[in-house]
């Protein structure tokens, strides 16, 4: 059973999260949450998100889970404009997913979610260094580590308790440094990484720029990025495998 | 006057060979040993029989392209030499004597605009340049030409290509006997429902090579019959390459992966090739270093010069824009050896073009180069790390600018998997 009213903005933010990874995703239909677990194909870039019932106008659910085509759902969701609600009701005879936006109703089919690549198994890291800083700080480092090279660092460094964003590129060099006093918070520790760009580009798309990003590091080891949406009632972790340089 | 009864200078053979080809000088032909004008016959009555072994469409002139049957006339006896194949490699041909090679197919040719259809063309000239390119070895024609052969060398600084041999208009071409066609070729050539890169990716599991794919390719004489069109030779060559590359990708997906970093070298033809593979998910990337004075480089004053192109697991969605189709040629090498091995690993393919490449033999030699290193011997090391600071020592940058250039040698791509 599933049956639900929900903003379209709160739906567009929760589907744009997972489709820079996956095309397909099972989505688990809880009493308490909407939730997503996801891995891209290659196994590098994966996302864990939740949006809470009381993210929802109105939300009744038993555990289910069904397995739908993002992009579909996201030419969907297109339809309403920013404000409307948009109603969902799952019809377990047909496995259709019925979806109502102001009049227009659409009958979505569904994936079997036994044929969708398995939900990961998440990494338990110990990450030694924690920034946190807004969306669009974030945003600045990628955009300009883009023009010279297809790979960005991701650097603490203890002594000056700052936190760098760097790019070599052919020719030319980008260096973002970010000092205790710009940014939000910063727990230093030893943390160096280095990361492609096509992944951080990607996951960078889905942040809202005004939010508090919070990016665990560590050496030659995956970054956590978690942020909230949907007024703290929403959830994303993304986790990213990093380039080695020292195997 | 010249400036030579004045100064006493060395006349450096290669700097003359390459001021020629980048001048476009038919010269360059009485630098190399055993050119004649063998082609003097031809022009005093404009018709002659001889064989043919392979094709050449032109590109030049795009969308009307030239098409044209490629005749060793004069050396009819061992016309099936003058094709280009990976037997050159074995033969140990020098870049002279693919020149001479190259150089002493006449190409009696005819312009044609490239949209024609020519799923049915099997009459007049384009019938008989199809004959010729799905025939497994040389046929005999008769060809009759309108005007003198014109020697066109076709080098230039800015587009860099193998040379051709000179062309002559031609008015008609008959065959004077009938082509011996391997049968998968047949069945490839009949069935026009059959999409191109099936029917290619067909004939290569039928043993067929990508030198014979691609000329029959460029006579457009497989693919889906609205599809079946006159292809240019150059860019058959890496259609063909990047077509069997992702067949053999495809099969390495779920490949367990190599084990060991391992290292493999060859040279050729003033080439030196290094691969690494190692462990994990497929990557490729090829990094370019060509010597001031190599062909593409030839200001002797210049640095080395520097290029390179890369794809991760997924492949790539777009054409290379810096290695052309050196790329998808020793990609394909690559995934040739690993599917010979049925494993996936992490490549990187290093080459240093000396100043001793003074003239461009084409992308056959990368192909080769490649796929004969890995029958020789290799060397292990502990990381991907090591070895390319082994390799580094002989290459003329330092391991900084090879990380700036290199994407792999940045850091290669682990998986969430191993931090589980």
């Amino acid at each position: 059973m599933f049956k639900a009213i929900v903003s379209a903005d709160t739906l567009t933010d929760a589907l744009d999260s997972v489709s820079v990874l996956v095309d397909e995703c099972k989505i688990r239909l809880n009493e308490e949450e909407f939730s997503i677990r996801a891995v891209d194909p290659a196994n590098v870039g994966m996302v864990d998100l939740s949006l809470d019932a009381a993210a929802f106008e109105s939300y009744e659910a038993d555990g289910g889970v069904i397995g739908v085509n993002l992009g579909r759902l996201q030419d969907i969701a297109g339809m309403a404009n920013s404000g409307d609600l948009i109603r969902f009701e799952l019809d377990e005879e047909t496995r259709k997913l019925h979806i109502g936006i102001d009049g227009l109703s659409y009958t979505l089919a569904l994936i079997d979610p036994d044929s969708i690549r398995q939900e990961p198994d998440i990494p338990e890291l110990d990450l030694p260094a924690q920034i946190v800083l807004e969306g669009n700080q974030l945003d600045r480092g990628i955009t300009a580590a883009d023009m010279v090279s297809d790979h960005i660092s991701l650097r603490v460094d203890e002594g000056s308790e700052a936190f760098y964003i760097e790019a070599e590129g052919d020719t030319d060099d980008v260096d973002l440094e970010l000092t205790s006093e710009d940014l939000i918070d910063l727990t230093a520790g030893p943390a160096d990484s280095l990361f492609s760009l096509d992944y951080l580009k990607d996951m960078n798309k889905a942040i809202p720029k005004a939010t508090e990003v919070t990016v665990d590091l560590g050496e030659e080891f995956p970054v956590k990025l978690h942020y909230e949406f949907a007024e703290g009632l929403g959830h994303v972790t993304y986790m990213l495998a990093p380039r080695i340089q020292s195997e | 006057m010249r400036l030579s009864e004045f100064i006493e200078y060395e006349a450096n053979e290669r700097a003359e060979r390459r001021r020629l080809a980048a001048k476009k000088s038919y010269e360059i032909l009485d630098r190399l040993e055993g050119v004649d004008d063998q082609f003097a016959d031809v022009a005093d009555d404009g018709a002659f029989g001889s064989v043919s072994p392979s094709i050449f469409v032109g590109r030049a002139g795009y969308p009307e392209v030239s098409t044209g049957l490629l005749s060793p006339v004069g050396n009819e006896a061992d016309a099936a030499q003058f094709a280009t194949s990976g037997e050159w490699y074995t033969e140990g041909v020098s870049i002279g004597d693919v020149f001479e090679r190259r150089t002493s197919l006449l190409n009696a040719s005819q312009s044609t605009p490239v949209e024609t259809n020519v799923h049915d063309a099997w009459n007049g000239f384009l019938g008989v340049q199809r004959e010729v390119a799905i025939a497994d070895r040389p046929v005999g024609v008769e060809v009759g030409l309108d005007g003198t052969p014109e020697l066109d060398v076709g080098l230039s600084p800015g587009d860099v290509s193998t040379p051709t041999g000179p062309r002559a208009r031609a008015n008609e071409a008959t065959l004077t006997e009938n082509p011996h066609v391997p049968r998968p070729v047949e069945k490839t050539l009949e069935d026009d429902d059959w999409a191109a890169t099936g029917a290619m990716n067909y004939l290569y599991g039928r043993g067929f090579d990508v030198y014979e794919i691609n000329t029959i390719l460029s006579a457009g004489a497989l693919g889906q019959q609205d599809n079946r069109r006159l292809v240019p030779t150059r860019w058959s060559i890496t259609a063909v390459d990047d077509t069997i590359g992702q067949f053999l990708r495809g099969k390495q997906r779920s490949a367990p992966s190599v084990d060991t970093v391992q290292v493999f070298h060859n040279e050729y033809l003033g080439n030196s090739f290094w691969m690494i593979l190692a462990p994990g998910q497929w990557e490729f990337e090829l990094v370019e270093f060509k010597a001031p004075g190599s062909v593409w480089n030839p200001d002797p004053e210049a640095g080395i010069w520097l290029a390179s192109d890369y794809e991760g697991k997924s492949g790539r969605t777009s054409y290379v824009d810096q290695t052309a189709g050196a790329y998808y040629a020793a990609r394909l090498a690559v995934l040739e050896h690993l599917d010979a091995i049925g494993r996936q690993a992490k490549a990187l393919v290093l080459r240093h073009v000396s100043d001793e490449y003074w003239g461009p033999v084409g992308v056959w030699q990368v192909r080769e180069a490649i796929r004969h290193a890995f029958d020789g011997e290799r060397g292990e090391s502990e990381t991907f790390d090591a070895a390319i600071r082994g390799i580094v020592d002989r290459l003329p940058v330092s391991m900084a600018q090879l990380r700036r250039q290199s994407t792999l040698a940045a850091g290669r791509q682990s998986g969430l998997d191993a931090f589980l």
